[in-house]
């Protein structure tokens, strides 16, 4: 009976301190400022060139084209700067779903641009455009119009902590996904390597290293996705995790996968931990938005 | 959990009381968004645009054909063959990958007629499947005398 009180409050103090670390955390908006400028940049790289106007003049073509360029540039000079996520989202989510499986263009179809699409959304639940913005830039000059203080460069961080669940949900299935023989054994890989490579003469001496690649790459994402979010596993997985998509967008056609994973590794980190980086990169000492420990 | 259960006096702090549930509420809907995707195909096989499964990569390189070709000397001896050479075509050209079963018979044809009459030429030759490598063909015959 004693026991199953103490359980009960253990799971009760675990459950609370998750909720907490989950919906209840406040801290520097400047992490999730930097994730909105580097999407809306990463939304160009992506889309920009295939959205020209002069590439498709039909009216849907021009409305999307349209509603991609104003929005994602509302996203990168940070205006109305969640609603511009909202918007660049659901042009991302539009572009996904409707171009791409009901008109047909395949390669709009892949995870990379789901997930820039769902990261402009979840980016939205956060205070991204409280710095590095226009709105920034107006909130100060109106508190100085008001004779007041600046207001703080903080909110609510639940919208990182969705963008940790989602890439914790990626490397998770992902690594699921090849936890099988033929993953395992290396075949996979090796097909993949003739496939974009080798053409159909398998080369001398690949057997080995495609066991050992593929071994590695899955024990790889089952650690990203149950260690990054941990701070004293962050430390060992963070070089490897960038190293791990250095190497695929060097060698596959990743598009922007790579970029927007390393770009939402911001995610993880304390965002106040972040703001200390910031200002000793300005040589200003301790930030103003920090507040101590938050996470 | 924190402030949901620590209470304050007066609106706003029912205000409060009230976002922070709101925002636990859509935190766990969006969370099960996530892992419904990935969950729904690859542990209930159900396919659908509509979730994101995460299996990247799951179907490139299937279908990829490697083989291998060697060709008997006259004294006997089995010794590699190099397609390119013997059909004079360029090593990053259309011969480089063989793209189907179909393929691969009209690539031996080719060989076999450059060869001559009489030629044994032996051809091993694996499919990529999504299981591993499927064995397409074997080298214990003579693929010339088919």
């Amino acid at each position: 009976m004693i026991a199953d009180w103490r359980n009960w409050r253990s799971a009760s103090a675990w459950a609370a301190r998750f909720v907490g670390w989950a919906v209840e955390t406040e801290g520097s908006s400047r992490s999730s400022a930097l994730i909105r400028i580097g999407l809306a940049m990463l939304f160009w790289s992506r889309w920009a060139g295939e959205l020209l106007l002069y590439m498709d003049r039909s009216p849907a073509g021009l409305f999307l084209a349209a509603n991609f360029f104003v929005a994602t540039a509302l996203l990168f000079i940070g205006y109305h700067s969640r609603a511009a996520a909202v918007w660049a989202g659901a042009v991302g989510l539009a572009m996904y779903y409707y171009f791409g499986f009901q008109l047909g263009r395949e390669p709009w179809t892949h995870h990379h641009t789901y997930l820039l699409a769902v990261a402009a959304l979840l980016i939205a639940l956060t205070p991204c455009g409280r710095s590095y913005s226009l709105d920034r830039y107006l909130a100060v000059m109106h508190a100085e119009r008001m004779g007041g203080p600046p207001p703080a460069e903080r909110g609510n961080l639940w919208g990182l902590r969705l963008i940790v669940v989602q890439l914790s949900v990626l490397y998770f299935f992902a690594a699921f996904d090849k936890s099988n023989h033929a993953f395992l054994s290396g075949a996979r890989l090796e097909q993949i390597f003739l496939w974009y490579y080798a053409g159909s003469d398998y080369p001398a001496g690949l057997a080995w290293p495609a066991t050992m690649a593929s071994v590695a790459v899955v024990a790889l994402e089952y650690c990203l996705a149950l260690g990054l979010p941990f701070r004293r596993s962050r430390r060992f997985l963070v070089v490897p995790g960038l190293a791990f998509h250095a190497i695929l967008y060097l060698t596959l056609p990743v598009y922007t996968f790579s970029a927007t994973m390393a770009l939402l590794y911001l995610a993880y980190f304390d965002t106040d931990a972040v703001d200390e980086v910031i200002a000793r990169l300005h040589g200003t000492g301790p930030a103003p938005t920090a507040r101590g420990e938050v996470s | 959990m924190a402030d949901i259960v620590s209470i304050g006096t007066g609106a706003e702090s029912a205000w409060r009381l009230s976002a922070g549930r709101l925002r636990l509420i859509a935190f766990t809907a969006l969370a099960a968004f996530m892992i419904a995707g990935p969950v729904a195909e690859q542990i209930f096989g159900v396919r659908t645009a509509l979730l994101r499964s995460w299996t990247m990569f799951s179907a490139i390189g299937l279908g990829v054909i490697d083989a291998s070709f060697e060709i008997r000397r006259p004294d006997g001896a089995l010794v590699p063959l190099d397609r390119f050479e013997m059909l004079g075509a360029p090593r990053n050209g259309g011969l480089k990958w063989i793209q189907s079963r179909e393929d691969l018979a009209s690539v031996i044809k080719r060989l076999c007629a450059v060869a001559g009459q009489g030629a044994d030429i032996r051809v091993r030759a694996r499919l990529g499947i999504r299981g591993g490598w499927q064995t397409i063909h074997t080298d214990d015959q003579n693929a010339c005398a088919d």
